[in-house]
């Protein structure tokens, strides 16, 4: 092992170096290619030596194997990698949760946002606790896609702060129709980050069962929040008349163009009367 | 009461009623300050606004004066003006600026990762946005903003304005009036080529930039704001941060619009984008932006756009040749063809920020031709971080049969923002 560790570290080292000004200026295609697809014929042995190269910030130099591994996750996605993008992506999932730094943790997982698929849901899924990794396990989870609902789903009840906020945006992001009974209750939070999040995911699941429960939460005093929440009934109604739901879409529309009637709102009347005019075609 | 007319009303007419369309009855006698009706030295209603300028960096006062209005300057905001803020002219945080009901006008000049949601949330308090280029950081945000722009009705302009000197050469715009007849069909053989002046290297990002003390004026959180927290670093704020891409895009995206969004409106690709991209780069650092050599962007009817950097290779490489450049121009069509093009009508002359703003008409440089100026950046930068040809579906707005690279269309953001 201390052998093939000192091949890589031999191997990294042809990787350019930064300019005095800490930039990739004099970077060769043809060098770096040969390093990468040399790390990548070492299978996961090597990927595994790669990994343990890496260090916390301000804790030594791993300029190269962070961009080395970087180079290999964006090679993992050409389509006929299929095969190895799993066993790579599974490798750097291996390494969560475990004794590696947390900042060496996140960079994985941001790695798993290029090339990670359903396979490591469940993975970043137990990072949604974690108090320094729930941001970058979120965000993978929601690039990748499949799978990434229910892993949601299931960290929401122990959530709190701004793990709940993180959760229950991701929730409207991912269009998690199970989520809806969930997000309804969190339109009642005490955060209104969490009462804003949650009237967006309802709106951008398109619920129609929340048209009443969305004008209440955008007729609050506040400035901002009555904006923002009446953002989030003008695109649900666009998204049901869109699907055709009509009665809904007009329902929002007369209220928000009867209670819009300052000359302050006058522009969110407008909108609705046009919404209203659109729904009459 | 020198200086005070009488005039009757029920409600003063400010000229935010009239922005926000919902002038009420008139009926009865009211005091108005003499510049409500203008007059010699006084600026008439319709005139006058109030502004805020959200990004207070080298690019701020340029941007706030680029609306080319009499717009007093009521709220300077940036994150950089912790422990100056009063909450009265100077603001840390932009939601509290938009609360505001005397500001009209918003000129956003922060870092382009908030362009996109500032504008949004801008638009949706009722403002009018000239917004600092590039428009977006990513391609989502483009169609987001414009999404915006048509629900409340609001003017938005971006701010690079050489479209509009284009718009008014007679050459581009026979040019124009060719693309836009559609005469071509997919057989159109131009090349547009920008060699140089993209900033490469000057605008890349460090990749061995160290961990520092938080300045104790600046607020890192909400700088980093929608993207990835990362530890702080100089390099990241002020200017150096086009050259991450948490931020910006490189030099590529932070000129590219400069250069782009005019040739877009000369050959009438303002309502569509390329289907094909192909990149000669190096593989890319996963933060920092750095060099490439080129990039070839193909429209669906054959128009291609080259972007050639002239910085990388340095050196013993060739330079970019696989198309020259070719102007589509009258001989490219039969003699028919050739009549017709010219009876048609010139177009519209573009409407500019200021007078969109009074007279509520459309904007040149409008949410939806910036977007798609915007998204030949964004589809260059994509292709150099792959490193894979990509096709691209200007309607879906997505890239067609590549996962990986669509995440790089819509990256998640971080909560409590989102698009």
């Amino acid at each position: 092992m201390a052998k093939q560790t000192s091949a890589l570290a031999e191997l990294i080292e042809r990787l350019p170096d930064p300019d005095e000004r800490g930039l990739l200026s004099n970077i060769d295609a043809g060098t770096v290619d040969s390093v990468i697809s040399q790390i990548y014929e070492g299978g996961r042995k090597s990927l595994r030596a790669l990994i343990d190269m890496l260090v916390e910030p301000g804790q030594g130099d791993d300029v190269k194997p962070r961009y080395a591994l970087h180079c290999l996750a964006v090679r993992m996605c050409r389509p006929e990698e299929e095969k190895s993008r799993r066993v790579f992506a599974q490798t750097l999932a291996s390494q969560l949760g475990g004794k590696k730094p947390k900042s060496v943790q996140k960079y994985l997982i941001q790695q798993l946002q290029v090339a990670g698929g359903k396979e490591v849901a469940a993975a970043l899924g137990k990072m949604l606790q974690d108090e320094e990794l729930y941001e970058p396990a979120a965000q993978a989870l929601v690039a990748i896609g499949d799978g990434a609902a229910g892993q949601l789903r299931d960290a929401l009840p122990k959530a709190k702060g701004k793990i709940k906020i993180t959760i229950v945006q991701n929730l409207g992001v991912v269009r998690d129709g199970e989520s809806v009974d969930a997000l309804k209750k969190a339109l009642n939070d005490d955060d209104r980050e969490i009462r804003l999040a949650a009237g967006w995911g309802l709106a951008n699941i398109v619920d129609a069962g929340s048209v009443d429960l969305l004008l209440d939460a955008a007729d609050v005093e506040a400035t901002y929040e009555r904006n923002t929440a009446t953002k989030a009934c003008l695109l649900l109604a666009e998204r049901l008349l869109d699907a055709g739901r009509k009665d809904a879409a007009v329902k929002i529309y007369k209220h928000l163009r009867s209670t819009r009637s300052s000359s302050d709102e006058a522009y969110i009347c407008e909108a609705a009367k046009e919404g209203l005019a659109a729904a009459a075609k | 009461m020198e200086g005070e007319l009488i005039m009757p009303e029920t409600k003063k007419v400010t000229r935010r009623q009239f922005i926000k369309g919902s002038v009420g009855a008139v009926s009865a006698f009211t005091i108005v300050p003499r510049h409500v009706l203008g007059g010699p030295n006084n600026t008439p209603p319709s005139e006058t606004f109030g502004g805020a300028l959200i990004g207070c960096g080298g690019r701020g006062n340029g941007t706030f004066n680029a609306m080319g209005l009499e717009a007093k300057k009521l709220a300077i905001c940036d994150v950089k003006f912790v422990g100056r803020e009063d909450n009265k002219k100077v603001y840390t945080d932009f939601r509290r600026v938009l609360e505001r009901k005397d500001i009209d006008v918003v000129a956003i000049a922060t870092p382009p990762h908030w362009h996109a949601l500032i504008s949004i949330a801008a638009m949706q308090a009722g403002k009018d946005v000239l917004c600092e280029k590039p428009m977006t950081r990513f391609i989502a945000e483009g169609r987001a903003v414009a999404e915006a722009e048509k629900r409340y009705n609001r003017i938005f302009q971006v701010g690079t304005f050489g479209r509009f000197g284009r718009s008014r050469d007679p050459k581009s715009i026979e040019i124009h009036k060719i693309m836009a007849s559609g005469l071509l069909k997919n057989n159109c053989k131009g090349v547009h080529i920008k060699s140089g002046g993209l900033k490469v290297k000057q605008w890349s990002g460090m990749v061995n930039a160290q961990p520092q003390p938080i300045p104790k004026s600046l607020d890192w959180d909400m700088y980093c704001g929608p993207s990835p927290l990362r530890p702080y670093h100089p390099h990241r704020h002020g200017g150096t941060h086009r050259g991450y891409w948490d931020y910006e895009g490189g030099g590529l995206a932070d000129m590219g619009q400069h250069h782009f969004d005019p040739v877009q409106w000369v050959y009438a690709k303002d309502d569509t984008s390329p289907v094909e991209i192909e990149a000669y780069a190096p593989p890319a650092h996963p933060e920092a932006c750095g060099m490439w050599g080129w990039v070839e962007l193909k429209y669906a009817d054959g128009m291609t756009f080259v972007m050639d950097s002239k910085e990388w290779p340095v050196s013993e490489q060739p330079a970019y040749d696989r198309k020259s450049a070719r102007e589509v121009s009258l001989s490219d069509l039969s003699e028919d063809d050739q009549k017709k093009i010219k009876e048609m009508p010139d177009p519209q002359p573009l409407v500019s920020f200021a007078e969109a703003v009074k007279t509520r008409k459309r904007a040149g440089g409008n949410a939806d031709a910036a977007n798609r100026s915007a998204t030949l950046l964004h589809l260059a930068n994509i292709a150099i971080r792959t490193g894979r040809k990509l096709r691209y579906d200007p309607v879906k707005e997505q890239i067609i049969g590549d996962e990986e690279a669509n995440r790089l269309v819509n990256p998640p953001m971080r909560a409590p923002w989102h698009l």
